[in-house]
């Protein structure tokens, strides 16, 4: 296992290599720069902004841009950002925790529902009630989350009141406090729930459709032969089976909700990476962009690991040399 | 481990329970808020009007933001409208803007004889938020910082002109030569020569010597001066910053003008379509919004609409000429001829497409200046109304020569050869820029001349028009003005910013001349009648078709009271209050 890791991880490197090329070649590749978007006579002058483009190296042929950045990169710094005025770096460890906190949060409410929808719809298949959960789920499935975003703060902020539109946390309570926490976890349940629903869908989905095989198996029969008792037979010896193929999902699930937070953190003015990753787009903002798309890329490719080592660990069946 | 999962899932299970129940309990808590805003609404018909003239003391101002600010926030560093939004609330000029756009003291006052030698007077007692008191050296050290070599923002234009200022920022020298501090309250400053607009030009913000000591200059802009503890001597001082979502503010006891009314600001990062339900559900108070929103808000009984004249006018340019980067010359053939121009201009039926695409929060002009400024022509004055009528543009082109050969349907060149006008405006996420590109596109149409539409990518948009490209030949744009007339950026022959490559004698020596001190004066008129005339030659020539000024707005819920705007922005917030 040790060796099976070190060699993926060693492997990653040309990977993460090839993948700085194409980053930072779409990211020269953009129309405009950090720059273009100033023209404003009232604000500042063109002499500046050629001071600067000079200053930042725009001017210099792109394979000297791409050196300077990728050595700077590798020995850990991502550079200043043109438009914060700072190191990328802080402005990433300002955003990453609530970003993390929205992740965790999503998982967390993914595999309560998922669980509990999942359980109730394979114990009970084609019932009136494992349909409704089926429903819901494909809708879950069908809708866009930009979509289903704006749905639900319409109806749960505007219309309900029951959570906030915006933000990660009510300015007005003491930092450390309770009240702060509360505060944190009252504003992240909505967007959460929104970044989460696909893969709870998905999961539900699966989770029903593995217990509902599993109850067919020889090993079932013999404990109901045994008298074993259903709810002992699924709560057990289903369950444990069916958990596993769920458990090498994390490693995916990782990868969408970072890819899903651009969307919903944007839609939720919740300030984290996705949101980050966005308005730096907009803004041309290189530094601040190909550092996080680096960074998105190391999760990929750690997340991919993390499901084939997990894989590993659930089912012994499955060697990874 | 039966009973482990079950422990497990029951635990889950509770926490779901207990977050479900702290949120429908806040609910409640923000219906209520609900309910006693609509009462007091009900109220206000009764006791509101003996209240209205006396200020009421104490709470909370919910103001939005349209998109996160950067945490710039010193005004000697920001870069983008935000952070100076969010500046606005805590620091104060030296000098300010009067409806007009003529500077009037502010903290300081000043005199000249000769525009060259300027004394200013800062008044005494004003305190920073640190609890120093404000001095000329604190504006001396605005000043050398902005003029250091390792300065990272765009100000340095604003101090170069001061004696001495080119020497400090080469390194040349330990300070600038042209600042003598008289006393604490006074200093003189000197600049390199005497121009009509050495004062508009000038950095006029000072900045806490005592707060920034010991940071360098090249750390400052991330220093936690300027990103998480900014001082300035505003009516507000910051408390708290939530990184690109909140920021909270409480009054400035010491403020110089006077004790504000209202106890504390929240700054709350909103996106700009949440607006109108946030402030019909009263959890907002004060809000910039887009246009398109106008009528929505204006028709909530909880909320009113602020305007005021703007500054920023959108054109058609014209592509006449191409650059190299350093000179512009005028040999672009296809629009050079005036009447061509002249009738694109009566094609456009302005008042109705400003009514459609910006909802009446806007007005047709005839200049290149916004309608509010000093400067501004008088309609009387110009020769060319650029009035809407098909009837005439067909005329004009008729007479030009552009005349239909072919019997397409579509207009060809003097010369019989295919005319096809390339029409190009900005493309972003926003849906009307297309609608109303494509308007105008159809104006052209409609008086026989063929016009293709391309939008271009805003990011490639400007850099397209700076280095000329020959794909940029009819263009959309938009220009904001400041407080100092002087167009020269925008308009001198050879300058980058001149998109449509306009090469014109009078021109440039109408806006050197306005600029010499030795044929203007100190006399603001000379220098407006000379500016006067400048507009008419632009208006005669017409390197571009002025499309429409926009309208600043701002909504604010019925509760804040004696909110004011005028072009230079609205009134000092110490002089806001809420009706509790």
């Amino acid at each position: 296992m040790l060796k099976y890791s070190l060699r993926r991880i060693l492997g990653m490197i040309p990977m993460l290599i090839l993948i700085s090329i194409v980053v930072f070649t779409l990211a020269k590749l953009m129309p405009g720069d950090a720059l273009s978007g100033e023209i404003d006579p009232t604000n500042t002058n063109p002499e500046y902004i050629e001071n600067m483009r000079e200053k930042l190296g725009y001017n210099d042929p792109y394979y000297k841009q791409y050196i300077r950045w990728i050595t700077d990169f590798a020995q850990g710094d991502f550079g200043k950002s043109v438009r914060y005025k700072t190191k990328v770096s802080s402005i990433i460890a300002e955003k990453l925790p609530n970003t993390i906190f929205l992740g965790v949060a999503s998982l967390v409410i993914t595999y309560i529902l998922a669980f509990i929808m999942g359980i109730y719809a394979g114990r009970k298949p084609y019932t009136l009630g494992d349909h409704a959960i089926g429903g819901f789920n494909y809708f879950g499935l069908a809708i866009p989350s930009f979509v289903a975003g704006v749905f639900a703060i319409y109806l749960f902020s505007f219309k309900l009141g029951w959570f906030p539109s915006n933000g990660s946390v009510d300015i007005m309570v003491q930092e450390g406090t309770l009240e702060y926490w509360l505060s944190r976890i009252h504003h992240v349940i909505l967007p959460a729930l929104v970044l989460g629903m696909l893969s709870t869908a998905s999961y539900t989905q699966f989770l029903r459709n593995d217990i509902i095989e599993n109850s067919r198996k020889d090993f079932v029969r013999t404990a109901k032969a045994k008298g074993t008792s259903q709810s002992k037979i699924y709560n057990v010896h289903i369950l444990r089976n069916s958990i596993i193929p769920l458990v090498t999902f994390l490693g995916f699930d990782i990868v969408s909700i970072i890819g899903g937070a651009v969307i919903t953190e944007t839609i939720f003015t919740y300030p984290g990476i996705g949101q980050l990753f966005l308005t730096s787009v907009q803004a041309r903002d290189y530094s601040v962009l190909m550092a996080i798309t680096m960074m998105f890329s190391c999760l990929v490719l750690v997340g991919n690991l993390v499901a084939d080592i997990l894989y590993g660990i659930v089912d012994p069946r499955i060697r990874l040399e | 481990m039966n009973k482990k999962l079950w422990f497990l899932l029951v635990l889950l299970l509770s926490l779901v329970l207990a977050l479900g129940a702290c949120s429908s309990s806040s609910g409640d808590g923000d219906d209520k808020g609900k309910d006693d805003g609509k009462t007091e609404d009900t109220n206000k018909g009764d006791d509101g009007e003996a209240a209205d003239g006396e200020p009421q003391e104490g709470g909370t101002l919910v103001y939005a933001l349209d998109s996160a600010p950067d945490g710039v926030f010193n005004i000697n560093f920001y870069g983008t409208a935000t952070d100076a939004e969010v500046i606005g609330f805590f620091d104060d000029g030296l000098i300010k803007y009067d409806d007009e756009l003529k500077p009037v003291p502010n903290i300081a006052e000043w005199e000249t004889d000769d525009n060259k030698v300027f004394t200013f007077k800062f008044k005494e007692g004003v305190k920073w938020h640190n609890g120093e008191e404000l001095t000329v050296d604190d504006w001396v050290f605005a000043l050398e910082t902005i003029a250091h070599p390792d300065y990272d923002a765009s100000r340095y234009a604003n101090v170069k002109n001061i004696e001495g200022a080119e020497a400090f920022h080469e390194g040349e020298a330990d300070s600038i030569s042209g600042l003598k501090v008289v006393n604490d309250y006074e200093i003189e400053i000197t600049f390199d020569k005497a121009r009509v607009n050495n004062l508009e030009n000038l950095w006029t913000y000072p900045m806490s010597r005592k707060e920034f000591e010991g940071v360098e200059v090249a750390d400052m802009s991330e220093s936690e001066q300027v990103r998480t503890n900014p001082v300035g001597t505003g009516p507000f001082k910051v408390t708290k910053i939530v990184p690109g979502e909140s920021i909270q503010f409480e009054a400035f006891e010491d403020y110089w003008q006077g004790k504000p009314h209202i106890d504390s600001i929240v700054l709350k990062v909103i996106d700009p379509s949440l607006v109108v339900e946030e402030l019909r559900g009263g959890t907002l108070d004060m809000t910039a919004f887009h246009p398109s929103n106008y009528e929505e808000i204006n028709a909530l009984d909880n909320a009113e609409v602020l305007r005021a004249p703007g500054l920023s006018y959108y054109y058609v340019g014209f592509r006449l000429g191409s650059y190299d980067g350093k000179k512009a010359t005028m040999d672009y053939e296809k629009y050079q001829n005036q009447d061509l121009r002249l009738a694109m201009a009566h094609a456009i039926d302005r008042e109705a497409w400003i009514d459609e695409y910006f909802y009446g929060l806007g007005e047709s002009l005839n200049r290149v200046v916004p309608s509010a400024h000093w400067i501004a022509a008088d309609d009387a004055d110009l020769e060319n109304h650029f009035e809407f009528d098909p009837e005439l543009a067909k005329q004009i082109l008729e007479d030009a020569g552009y005349v239909d050969t072919d019997d397409d349907g579509f207009r060809e060149d003097p010369d019989g050869n295919k005319f096809v006008v390339k029409f190009s405006h900005y493309a972003t996420d926003n849906p009307d820029f297309e609608a109303r590109a494509k308007a105008l596109t159809q104006y052209w149409n409609d008086v026989g001349l063929e016009t293709e539409l391309e939008m271009t990518d805003s990011g490639l948009y400007y850099p397209l028009l700076e280095e000329g490209d020959d794909s940029m030949e009819v263009f959309f744009g938009g220009w904001s003005t400041g407080a100092d007339p002087d167009p020269t950026a925008l308009w001198q022959s050879d300058m980058v910013w001149n998109f449509p490559r306009w090469v014109d004698e009078e021109n440039d020596q109408l806006m050197e001349d306005a600029l010499d001190i030795e044929i203007v004066g100190t006399d603001q008129d000379k220098r407006k009648e000379l500016y006067v005339e400048w507009q008419q030659n632009i208006n005669e020539f017409i390197p571009m078709i002025p499309v429409a000024e926009l309208e600043e707005v701002l909504a604010i819920s019925s509760r804040l009271q004696n909110v004011t705007m005028d072009v230079s922005g609205t009134n000092s917030p110490h002089e806001w209050w809420i009706q509790q």
